[in-house]
């Protein structure tokens, strides 16, 4: 907050679209670019910016071959130990198929480079192997083609290398998470001293506040007499803070101190929290969570490597029709195609696995998101779920097909007699035990599983049905469906394991892969580079997306626009037009807010940019909702909505009307009645979504207004003046003084989220406002100014959302020191969102379990 | 539902929309379990939950005793007034700093007394239903049964507006939304029985576990170890009992919720809960038929042709149309739960009807929506309970009678040994 006067001075001009990442061109510790590789035979580095932007270091390794023979090259590794070996290989339609070796050791076979287009391939996994310090040699044999490649000349094929990438295991000397650095930042705030403020208290604050008996709001701040009166009351100190910080107090009708004075209020009340932090910080601890039907479709995924979805799923507003999120790219395409009938509710009874039904969602936190342990219950019902779903699961007629572990794990061994089983199921076992238990292997623990699987096999069955039993019950156990943090010392860090998961939930949403589990196995997780890295490597990867399917939809709310329904008839436009009032057109717009982010996440932009952004992701049906002069062509042609997929293209915004979560389609709409808008709604949104100040629940008696603007405005008042004639009671007017500007700001946007610009009786619309006592707006376009100017507001908003969200908690006070330097790093990027990431991740609070040396700034 | 074509004729069929009660086979069953020497027929109870309370003025009868005249909303029970009993005059207790209408819900059936907060604020510890269960769900095939008929897939509102029944403050009895589930839960015994090896290991897991953990985690992971507890008896009492279940002849309710309207939503859930309970499956079950407040508009079919935001509507009663179109909402929610009556009387059981041995009870946790009044509560009771009520007469109770008080006689007609519940003053006569 003491950063504002910083960015104040030059916010205003600044661009925040100038911020952008270049993932792709950041290099990951171990990586080794084939185009400096040596290259042998016919191998030599070809350019590949023709092919796009995703090529790490814009080429790769090229190599031409007949089958039987070698591409021969190497790397070094910098010390003797264990390794994660994988490689990036680039596909398309000459390419062949590979085994692969390391130092003439066979590590992996049948490596098919094939592609209809050239791209880069999913990581081939090498596996963890022991390599000696220096030279390590690397062959790939061209064994074969694909039936589809194009041969060149009759017998040739190809093969692309775009980098090796080798991650030390090697332990550390210690295995705890304690050498990660905690982000504390130095703030610049002033010290205040008890007597400099105290006349600034006498002033502005004690008529109201403690004077003659008088004490509004519980608040008595004459009876606080000393600096350490203020550090031992944070009840009074945190109301004095979020008061302040949004420029509530003193009130519009009483004496405003001059900005010095304001600004010195706040350092103090600061100074008196951390003193109060510095004795007593415990922070509240993280309930042990449970997965929730998201994380557990992820995880569930992750662990049998299935190629989707174990069920369809509402919490996907978006399915990828054609693969389009590739965070390594670091472009987010112009063009998007995506499922359609996501954007319906019906696509929950189709069905991925013949009897696989998800069970019932977790519902999000009053002002938070499913995934907090608090309200993550477990009972009869959903323990029949889970057993139930695992059964379904694996017994399903398509599971072999879909899983990449029937060919290994669930396969009967060949030539293997019967009672040679166990030994084999015990390797197999433990492995992916431990990736689904997330920790160390307990020898009771595997003998439990390997005892229901020589049960299975003993009552006569076959070896693949026993360890379909294996993987139900693991599916099933506490050890893989709870986030499991073990007890330890107060200010303990987080095992490493511990670690990786959340990290893993965090930003995948499921559970760590193999490179974090032995990252985390031999305590390099605990390395800050490593972990940093890991960090990039997890944004990078695919599975990133959940940090939009399931962060950024919750945070936004976005899942209310699924029942809203503006009047058929008021609001055709919503629907298709086609007089079916089943399609909604209006759910079009679900889609764009979500793909915004994802451009942010993908291109490493500003998250300001979710405030306001000079692009959009549109479907060309959406062009009349924004431009009342494009006519919707689509009328009474059923075909034109295509049932299975839309294409939605970045669009420059031209206006400043447009643009951003706030003046978009989707939150407008999810936020308004059937037939007029409800500006104490959005403003409430605003309020929450955007800078995480959340009104108090509204009081018994709500006076009501008349549900149709136009009976409204038949009297001749406008709806601003309607809701004002209503605030009789001065509670009333203390609190909707706070929402209802951020509400009325928006009052451009009709129930549906279109621009008018004035009403429809012709009434003028009156959308200027204060924010937080402070920015004069006069309508969406100015408030938008307004955050921008003070991008405090939003990036604390956010990063503390975010944090919530990573901690699967509630914030407390205690938290604050650490969104203070996460917000500090946030400031100092101007938003960047792996930068806000990685701060997130580096945290206190997200390191640790509970804690009782929290540091605070000094 | 299908019922072998041969059979059609000789059986007398009551018809829900996708699932219905073949009744003859109900007859045999209660015939059978007649004649196993020192059988009693036991007593049920029930409940079937209003959100967001009723139109005030359209709810309360003038009169009182037997024979009071019946109030506009109250008019679908008129078959039945004889075998219902009217309560007014219970009250709750509200607490501020929580939301009222999530308090109004989950806390509804608490036997919490006001001043008893949870962590999260609310008077909310475990429910009467669940005290009940703990009493007569030891010998049942299901502790308990939980039915939402909630259609909302919006996400809009948080746990603490979806379920009645909790098993303790931050310990949901979370409800069964889908039918079909409800279905497969109760008949499909072969899925129960295939899960008996696993459940054995993955407890072990959990008490593996335990040591580890902290004391709030223990706490958490005791949910866990409950939940297999209470699944593996349950296997082993439905596998019991799987002759009886698969001799029932029926099948899983054809049409998706997704397709039904909210009549035949709410009836196809109740005719699951009735079959349930008339086949001694569990003893103790709650139903709502739709989650509190959830300001999302929702097609009420036959009733209105728009969706409608019933919570929205309790806020505009001031107005004269909209305050009618509610009292028509409410009077469908009554409409719902008499059609339940009906059917529950219409079964044969020992002498009497299942009827005469249930204790269903309509309600909301708040009276006045529009200002989030929790006192004079709508209540009322179907059935004798095996005689511990003598139903059709309106009960008003003295001012400040606390609704605990009807919990606890509740709770001791079921054989709960308790003597006080939340904050009770004593018990009704019912009788």
């Amino acid at each position: 907050m003491v950063l504002m006067a910083v960015a104040w001075s030059e916010a205003k001009s600044f661009d925040y679209h100038s911020v952008r990442g270049r993932q792709a061109s950041v290099t990951l510790n171990g990586v080794y670019e084939g185009e400096s590789l040596e290259l042998k035979g016919s191998s030599r580095v070809q350019g590949m910016k023709g092919f796009g932007p995703n090529w790490s270091g814009d080429a790769h390794l090229l190599w031409l071959g007949e089958s039987g023979q070698k591409m021969e090259t190497g790397f070094r590794v910098p010390g003797t130990g264990r390794y994660m070996v994988s490689l990036q290989m680039t596909r398309a339609p000459d390419y062949g198929i590979f085994s692969v070796a390391i130092n003439g050791k066979a590590v992996r076979d049948g490596v098919d480079l094939f592609s209809e287009k050239v791209e880069l391939s999913e990581p081939v996994d090498l596996g963890e192997m022991y390599l000696e310090e220096g030279l390590q040699k690397l062959t790939c044999t061209l064994t074969g083609a694909n039936g589809k490649a194009r041969a060149k000349g009759g017998r040739q094929f190809l093969l692309g290398l775009d980098f090796v990438r080798a991650v030390s295991l090697e332990r550390k000397k210690a295995d705890k998470v304690d050498a990660l650095p905690v982000h504390v930042p130095k703030s610049p705030r002033r010290q205040v001293s008890f007597e400099r403020i105290q006349p600034v208290f006498a002033k502005y604050c004690h008529r109201c506040h403690g004077q003659k008996g008088k004490v509004k709001g519980e608040v008595d701040l004459v009876r606080l007499s000393s600096a350490q009166a203020y550090a031992s009351d944070p009840v009074i100190a945190k109301k004095l803070l979020a008061v302040l910080e949004m420029r509530e107090m003193p009130p519009d009708d009483e004496l405003s101190p001059k900005e010095a004075d304001y600004q010195a209020l706040r350092d103090f009340v600061e100074g008196a929290i951390s003193d109060h932090l510095r004795k007593e910080n415990t922070l509240p601890p993280v309930t042990l969570r449970r997965m929730n039907r998201y994380e557990y479709n992820n995880s569930v995924r992750d662990l049998l490597q299935l190629e989707g979805d174990v069920y369809p799923l509402p919490e996907k507003v978006i399915r990828s029709f054609r693969k389009y999120y590739d965070p390594a790219s670091g472009k987010f395409p112009d063009s998007v195609h995506v499922g359609n009938r996501a954007l319906g509710k019906n696509q929950i009874e189709q069905h991925l696995l013949t009897g696989v039904t998800p069970f019932a969602i977790d519902l999000q936190a009053e002002h938070g998101f499913n995934n907090r342990g608090d309200q993550l219950g477990f009972s009869p019902i959903l323990m029949e779920s889970f057993l139930g779903i695992a059964r379904a699961l694996l017994g399903s007629p398509e599971f072999d097909g879909y899983s990449a572990l029937t060919a290994g794990f669930f396969s009967e061994p060949r030539g293997l007699p019967r009672n040679e089983w166990s030994k084999l199921a015990e390797e197999r076992i433990s492995v992916f035990l431990e990736k689904a238990f997330r920790s160390p292997l307990e020898k009771s623990t595997l003998g439990r599983y390997l005892g229901l699987f020589t049960r299975a096999v003993g009552a006569g069955g076959g070896f693949e049905p026993a360890m379909k039993e294996v993987a139900s019950a693991a599916l099933a156990s506490p050890r893989f469906l709870y986030l499991l943090e073990r007890k330890q010392g107060d200010d303990d860090p987080l095992n490493t394991y511990e670690l990786a998961t959340r990290l893993s939930f965090f930003l995948w949403s499921s559970i760590p892969d193999s490179e974090l589990l032995a990252l985390a196995g031999t305590g390099r997780l605990s390395d800050p580079h490593v972990y940093r890295d890991q960090v990039k490597r997890m944004l990078l990867d695919y599975r990133s997306k959940a940090l939009s399917e399931n962060f950024a939809r919750q945070w936004l709310r976005l899942d209310r626009l699924i029942t809203a329904v503006p009047d058929f008839e008021r609001f055709e436009l919503y629907y298709s037009r086609i007089g079916c009032e089943q399609w909604k057109l209006g759910l079009q717009t679900m889609a764009e807010p979500l793909l915004l982010f994802e451009s942010i996440m993908v291109e490493d932009r500003s998250v300001m940019l979710l405030v306001d952004s000079n692009y959009s992701y549109r479907t060309t049906d959406m062009a009349s909702w924004y431009r009342p002069g494009v006519p919707f062509k689509g009328k009474g042609n059923r075909g034109r909505f295509g049932t299975n997929s839309l294409v939605y293209t970045r669009q420059a915004v031209n206006s400043r009307r447009e643009g951003g979560v706030i003046t978009c389609a989707a939150t407008l709409a999810m936020n308004a009645s059937p037939l007029r808008t409800s500006p104490i709604t959005r403003g409430a949104w605003v309020a929450d979504v955007i800078f995480n100040r959340p009104p108090p629940p509204p009081p018994d008696t709500i006076p009501e207004i008349e549900a149709d603007d136009a009976k409204i405005e038949a009297s001749g008042q406008t709806l601003r003046q309607r809701l004002v004639e209503h605030q009789v009671n001065p509670s009333c007017v203390s609190c909707h003084k706070r929402i209802d500007p951020l509400g009325f700001a928006l009052e451009n946007y009709d129930a549906v989220g279109r621009w008018r610009d004035s009403y429809r009786s012709g009434l003028p619309i009156d959308a200027g406002g204060t924010l937080f006592g402070k920015s004069r707006f006069e309508d969406a376009v100015g408030l938008k100014d307004a955050i921008i100017e003070n991008p405090e507001w939003f990036l604390r908003g956010f990063s503390e959302h975010l944090l919530a969200y990573a901690l699967g908690r509630k914030l407390e006070l205690a938290d604050k020191p650490a969104v203070d330097a996460i917000l500090s790093d946030a400031m100092a990027t101007r938003g960047q969102f792996s930068v806000i990431v990685q701060s997130v991740a580096s945290s206190y609070p997200f390191l640790h379990k509970a804690m009782a040396q929290n540091p605070v700034n000094q | 539902m299908k019922v072998r074509s041969r059979n059609l004729s000789r059986r007398s069929v009551l018809r829900g929309a996708g699932v219905s009660m073949a009744l003859p086979l109900l007859e045999i069953m209660g015939k059978r379990s007649q004649a196993e020497p020192g059988a009693v027929t036991p007593v049920r109870v029930a409940f079937f939950y209003m959100p967001n309370g009723v139109v005030q003025r359209s709810w309360h009868p003038e009169s009182t005793g037997r024979g009071y005249d019946l109030s506009p909303t109250l008019k679908p029970l008129q078959h039945v007034r004889d075998k219902v009993t009217l309560l007014t005059k219970l009250d709750r207790v509200k607490v501020a700093g929580t939301d009222g209408h999530a308090q109004a819900g989950a806390c509804w059936l608490s036997s919490a007394a006001p001043d008893e907060l949870s962590p999260a604020g609310y008077p909310l510890k475990m429910t009467i239903d669940q005290i009940i269960a703990s009493e007569v769900g030891k010998d049942t095939a299901f502790r308990s049964l939980e039915l939402s008929c909630n259609p909302y897939e919006d996400n809009r509102e948080s746990v603490y507006f979806d379920n009645i029944s909790w098993y303790g403050h931050g310990h949901v009895a979370r409800s069964l939304r889908d039918p079909r589930e409800v279905f497969n839960r109760l008949f499909s015994v072969k899925d129960h029985a295939a899960n008996k090896s696993i459940l054995d290991v993955v407890l072990d897991d959990a008490k593996s576990l335990d040591h580890e953990l902290g004391k709030g985690d223990r706490e958490k992971l005791g949910e866990y170890l409950e939940s297999v507890r209470t699944v593996e008896l349950q296997i082993e009492r439905v596998t019991k009992r799987q002759k009886e279940i698969d001799g029932l002849d029926i099948s899983p309710p054809s049409k998706p919720w997704q397709a039904m309207a909210r009549d035949e939503f709410i009836q196809v859930m109740g005719d699951l809960m009735i079959l349930a309970l008339r086949c001694d499956l569990t003893r103790v079950a709650t139903l709502m038929s739709a989650p509190e407040r959830w300001g999302s508009p929702l097609m009420v079919h036959g009733l209105f042709n728009k969706p409608v935001d019933h919570h929205g509507m309790t806020h505009g009663q001031g107005n004269e149309r909209v305050r009618r179109e509610l009292e028509a909402l409410d009077k469908f929610h009554v409409e719902q739960f008499a059609r339940l009556v009906i059917k529950m009387d219409s079964i044969n059981e020992g002498e009497g009807t299942l009827l005469d041995n249930v204790m269903f009870t309509l309600g909301s946790g708040i009276s006045d929506g529009s200002l989030h009044v929790y006192t004079d509560l709508p209540t009322v009771i179907a059935g004798r309970a095996g005689g511990a009520i003598n139903p059709g007469c309106h009960i008003k109770s003295p001012d400040g009678t606390p609704i605990a008080n009807l919990w606890l006689t509740m709770a001791k007609t079921m054989g709960v040994r308790k003597t006080r519940i939340g904050d009770s003053t004593g018990s009704l006569n019912l009788a």
